[in-house]
């Protein structure tokens, strides 16, 4: 499946890719109310670690066999058959954050449920990639892709 | 090929789903004794405060049994296995099977107290059903007791506490949740549930006898003789395997089910075993035990279900690993929590309210508490799973782990998410 | 800190109701112009080091950040201006001579603004660039002084080594040390996808750019860094480099701290050590003897290779590129004084040199005057703004453009005229790694691109205007062009007339 991958080598710490993430997953979708005003503050599904020489932006892997979806207590994280996204069903999730202590990735955090990357499966676009400046995000079906 | 498999919760309901992932024309049967189809358990005290309806709790949609060709038959309790007919049978009827699975799950263990059984008040906290008693017999009068602080007993205190007007827990350990916190920790945890809870504590402490008029209990007496005003009564103690079965059809039993560590095959080759009755052999000291936890459940029932269908997967290794919150307190362990003796050292890092314990063995990570602190705890946990020597790492351990205690070779592995692998 | 008696020049405006406090400007600023406050989550910011290089505005996601002129009046006096005062200041501050990066911000005329360009109407028909085809490609190199042909029409001249350009124009010098190794690796890509050339400048070549080549001019420079066989011969043509527009007659001094591995590899210098760029060459004293360094870099490239030699416009330019010619220069690029640089003196760079319009159109004539402009083609560099500048240098005969600031432009530089502090936080006039690699050549070599055919479309568009359908029908055609506003000796100089004659 496509997934996000991020290369290093390019990654700014600009970490416009966590405000656009923030926007996408808000209710206004205005990114000035979405970061500043919503209550409750919309959560990033990216994090940015490191620092200016060198950062990187992780999000969900999106695994062929999801350790948080066999952690899931109540069936509310799933992998879709057809898409591959592994998202939170939030009317189901409890927010117990087993995934969060299974994933080996560190891509899930800790909100009122589980918050973790969807792939923007209710938007147009991802925008973490869309937005990134500098093209350190790349929408790709393999990471052997990345030079 | 007839599988049936005994029990429908995470093991169960894995187990189900591995064999159809890998025979897509076998006839699959899912035992439950209950009356609901697969649901979450623990969500259960979230279903006690309100925070979910009935609805939200099932595990899979109603026609994810149908269009996977899994039948789930409710409300049958099976009572004895056949081995030589390969038979299982519930009432007069029997069903026989090719493979057969038993992921009977934990009965509640209950400690001799005069006066208590068979009052009506006096209820376990364990399923669906006891929970739904529970809520129509507690309200803003009820003087709720519950017997037990560890994670079923406080989940049933703080599901208690936002419907009753006062929850009293009598705990016979020295501390609140002593399955996973030593006592360092469990000391403010105990006092945040104090304030946040309104939860009065009665620690190192047993429940002797209750006062009772007619079905009902109105007080307990502690054995300091103390006597707490009690409406309902939770038996929170414990859980221990149900063996029962197993037992009664000549498997091998030591606690839980015995079975190959790998294959989760009990002493009878069609038979296995998966879940909470299963014992478990913890990769990290390699003792023999029941890890009674969801992840570890359902990677069993996958086992299980895999070598049922003549599949390849097998068990590489258990460990515990578990999360949990009361009133937003966040509490995440994982592997040898409670380990003793010299090969062991720790390292606490306290930060405001937030709680970090870290336990080593010689140069390696085999176990955390995290109390407010569990960011990322899924990198501590891989490292444990992966046994990775901590000199490898390139970075600090102690703060949020991420990706940069990684090297690059390593970080490139994990961003095209192939560290498993 | 003392009292620096200089005000700063700008101040950072932060629209409080737009500012979500990603901190996006406090990690992107390289002069630290923003930072968090005390409680760690608000974003402030402090001016005092700000050069209005835009990087936080553009990069800001909600638009809250403005860059304003910081204003503070001085006494008027038209000549005591606050600029001299500033700059007397700073010089008693720290005792040095000035330096600045980019070309003059001073207010020269720039002829380009009072040449005004023909189109046909009625009397000749003009050309549709659409319908029509329309050659703008350009060929570089000595010409034979006449062709002769065998009966079947085959030529039988032996031919001079030519470059053939798809555009007239190149990318002039810019070293790896001036810029980084992203933005010379951007600028080689989009020369190849344009089919022109992109200029090393005298820092050597780095061997990440060794695919490129084919489409790179090579620099000797008088500090001859980095020059061997293998570079002369992996290149287009080689280019000896007498002077630099923004600073003739001035050498180089690249200071040893900045000459990393990467570097001094190039350069084929030790680590560390100051890279001295001395400001003759030792060896070329007099026009005889250029011409045996450039018979010498024609021996060495087996004459397969058109040497060209740049000189710095001054004022006896036009005497100078006649010189060239005869020394045996295929090419000879004449930079205007314009011309930007990665750091100059700015006594020099604002007062030495001429404009390259009146040294292009002297030294055009001149040749033609002694009847060898044929022998080599012309190039002009010195800050070529648009389309329209490039046409106008053609019709004053130019052969083809240097360009440099505008493609820097492309990628991001916004002329904040600071390179020389190697802090740029576009990724362009700096070697700190976590500033160039804010320059993804991918992304960077693409504008680029997209900027040269844009100006290919409007180059067309003009010509076929005109009714030209050939860039050397163009060449020299200063009929095409009309002064307006300039003096008799100006229009003279240029060899235009004025505009309504």
């Amino acid at each position: 499946m496509k997934r996000i991958y991020a290369i290093e080598e390019l990654c700014l710490n600009c970490r416009l890719c966590e405000v656009h993430c923030k926007t996408a997953h808000s209710v206004s979708k205005d990114i000035i109310r979405a970061n500043k005003y919503e209550e409750p503050a919309p959560a990033s599904r990216v994090t940015v670690y490191g620092d200016n020489m060198r950062s990187l932006a992780l999000n969900c892997r999106h695994c062929d066999d999801p350790k948080c979806v066999k952690a899931c207590i109540t069936g509310a994280m799933t992998k879709d058959a057809k898409t591959g996204i592994v998202y939170v069903d939030e009317d189901k999730c409890i927010g117990c954050m087993t995934c969060l202590a299974v994933c080996p990735y560190g891509c899930i955090k800790e909100g009122k449920t589980a918050v973790k990357c969807d792939l923007c499966r209710n938007e147009a676009e991802l925008a973490c990639v869309k937005n990134c400046p500098n093209h350190a995000l790349i929408y790709t079906d393999s990471g052997d892709d990345i030079k | 090929m007839k599988y049936i498999i005994i029990g429908a919760s995470a093991a169960g309901l894995a187990c189900a789903e591995q064999i159809r992932k890998e025979d897509k024309d076998g006839t699959i049967t899912v035992f439950t004794k209950e009356n609901y189809l697969p649901y979450s358990r623990p969500s259960i005290s979230y279903y006690l405060k309100g925070a979910v309806k009935e609805s939200g709790m099932y595990l899979r949609k109603n026609s994810f049994y149908k269009t996977n060709g899994i039948e789930i038959i409710t409300g049958v309790e099976i009572e004895s296995i056949d081995r030589q007919a390969k038979t299982v049978k519930a009432g007069r009827k029997k069903y026989s099977y090719d493979k057969l699975c038993i992921c009977t799950g934990s009965k509640p263990f209950i400690p001799p107290m005069k006066n208590v059984s068979c009052k009506s008040n006096a209820m376990n906290f364990l399923d669906l059903e006891s929970v739904k008693k529970i809520k129509t017999k507690a309200d803003k009068n009820t003087r709720a007791v519950v017997i037990g602080a560890g994670l079923i007993g406080m989940k049933a205190a703080e599901g208690l506490s936002k419907i009753c007007k006062s929850v009293d827990v009598v705990e016979l350990a020295p501390r609140v949740l002593p399955s996973i916190l030593d006592e360092k920790s469990a000391v403010s945890v105990k006092k945040y549930l104090e304030t946040q809870g309104h939860i009065k504590f009665h620690l190192e402490r047993t429940v002797a006898q209750a006062k009772s008029s007619s079905d009902r209990i109105t007080s307990v007496i502690l054995d300091s003789a103390e006597e707490l005003a009690c409406d309902l009564l939770i038996l929170a103690v414990g859980v221990r395997p149900e063996t029962a079965l197993a037992e009664k059809a000549g498997l091998e039993v030591n606690r839980g089910i015995i079975t190959d560590p790998g294959t989760m095959q009990t002493s009878d080759e069609n038979i296995y075993s998966a879940g909470d009755c299963t014992v478990s052999e913890d990769m990290l000291d390699g003792s023999r035990r029941v890890i009674a936890l969801w992840p570890n459940a359902v990677n069993q029932g996958i086992a299980a279900g895999s070598q049922m269908a003549g599949g390849s997967i097998r068990i590489d290794g258990s460990y515990s690993v578990n999360a949990i919150d009361f009133y937003g307190l966040r509490i995440c362990t994982c592997g040898l929590i409670n380990a003793k003796g010299g090969a062991y050292s720790d390292r606490i890092i306290r930060n405001g309210d937030s709680y970090k314990r870290l336990i080593f063995e010689g140069g390696r990570l085999v176990g955390y508490v995290l109390i407010n602190s569990s960011e990322n705890a899924g990198i501590y946990t891989s490292l444990i799973e992966r046994r990775v020597d901590l000199q490898e790492l390139t970075g600090d351990i102690s703060a949020v782990p991420q990706p940069f205690i990684f090297d690059k070779t390593e970080r490139d592995k994990r961003m095209k998410g192939a560290i498993d692998s | 800190m003392s009292v620096n008696y200089i005000p700063r020049r700008f101040t950072v405006i932060r629209d409080k109701e737009r500012c979500i406090n990603c901190g996006c400007c406090v990690r992107q600023c390289s002069n630290d112009c923003h930072l968090f406050a005390d409680d760690g989550k608000t974003v402030i910011s402090d001016s005092n080091s700000c050069v209005a290089c835009h990087r936080c505005v553009d990069l800001c996601p909600t638009g809250a950040l403005r860059i304003e002129k910081y204003v503070c009046d001085y006494r008027e006096n038209a000549n005591w201006t606050p600029q001299y005062q500033q700059q007397i200041c700073r010089q008693a501050e720290t005792g040095g001579v000035l330096l600045a990066g980019m070309g003059t911000p001073r207010d020269y005329p720039v002829y380009w603004d009072k040449i005004l360009l023909n189109a046909s109407q009625v009397t000749n028909p003009s050309i549709d660039p659409l319908r029509e085809p329309m050659e703008i490609r350009t060929i570089l190199g000595r010409k034979p002084e006449k062709l002769t042909v065998e009966k079947k029409g085959k030529s039988t001249v032996d031919m001079p080594p030519q470059v053939v350009l798809e555009t007239p124009v190149m990318f002039s010098a810019m070293s790896f040390g001036s810029i980084s190794l992203n933005a010379q690796k951007s600028l080689a890509m989009a020369a190849k996808e344009l089919g022109t050339l992109f200029n090393v400048g005298e820092g050597g070549l780095h061997p990440d750019l060794k695919p490129f080549t084919d489409r790179a001019i090579v620099q000797v420079a008088s500090g001859r860094f980095g020059v061997y066989s293998d570079y002369l011969n992996n290149s287009k043509f080689v280019e000896i480099k007498i002077g630099q527009g923004a600073k003739p007659g001035i050498g180089g001094h690249l200071p040893g701290e900045k000459v990393s591995v990467e570097v001094s590899n190039a350069r084929m210098i030790p680590e560390g050590s100051d890279a001295i760029s001395p400001a003759p060459h030792h060896d070329i004293y007099s026009i005889e003897d250029l011409r045996q360094l450039i018979w010498a870099i024609k021996q060495a490239t087996g004459n397969k290779k058109p040497v060209s030699v740049k000189i710095a416009a001054v004022h006896n330019a036009a005497a100078i590129v006649s010189g060239c010619a005869r020394a045996g220069a295929d090419i000879v690029a004449i930079d205007g004084f314009r011309g930007g640089t990665g750091a100059a003196p700015v006594r020099i760079r604002d007062n030495v040199g001429i404009p390259i319009e009146l040294a292009l159109a002297s030294a055009d004539q001149r040749l033609r005057d002694e009847g060898i402009r044929s022998r080599i083609s012309l190039v002009a560099a010195g800050s070529f703004r648009c389309s329209a500048d490039i046409v106008k240098a053609i019709a004053l005969g130019a052969d083809a453009c240097y360009c440099a600031s505008a493609p820097l432009i492309a990628m991001g530089c916004h002329m904040c005229g600071t390179c020389n502090t190697g802090k740029c936080n576009w990724g362009i006039a700096t070697q700190r790694p976590e500033l160039t690699k804010r320059l993804n050549p991918d992304i960077m070599y693409k504008r680029v691109v997209n900027l040269i055919t844009a100006w290919n479309h409007e180059i067309k568009e003009i010509m076929g205007g005109m009714g030209i359908n050939s860039i050397d029908s163009l060449r020299g055609n200063r009929l095409m062009l009309r002064g307006i506003g300039l003096s008799e000796k100006e229009l003279e100089i240029l060899g235009i007339r004025h505009a309504g004659e």
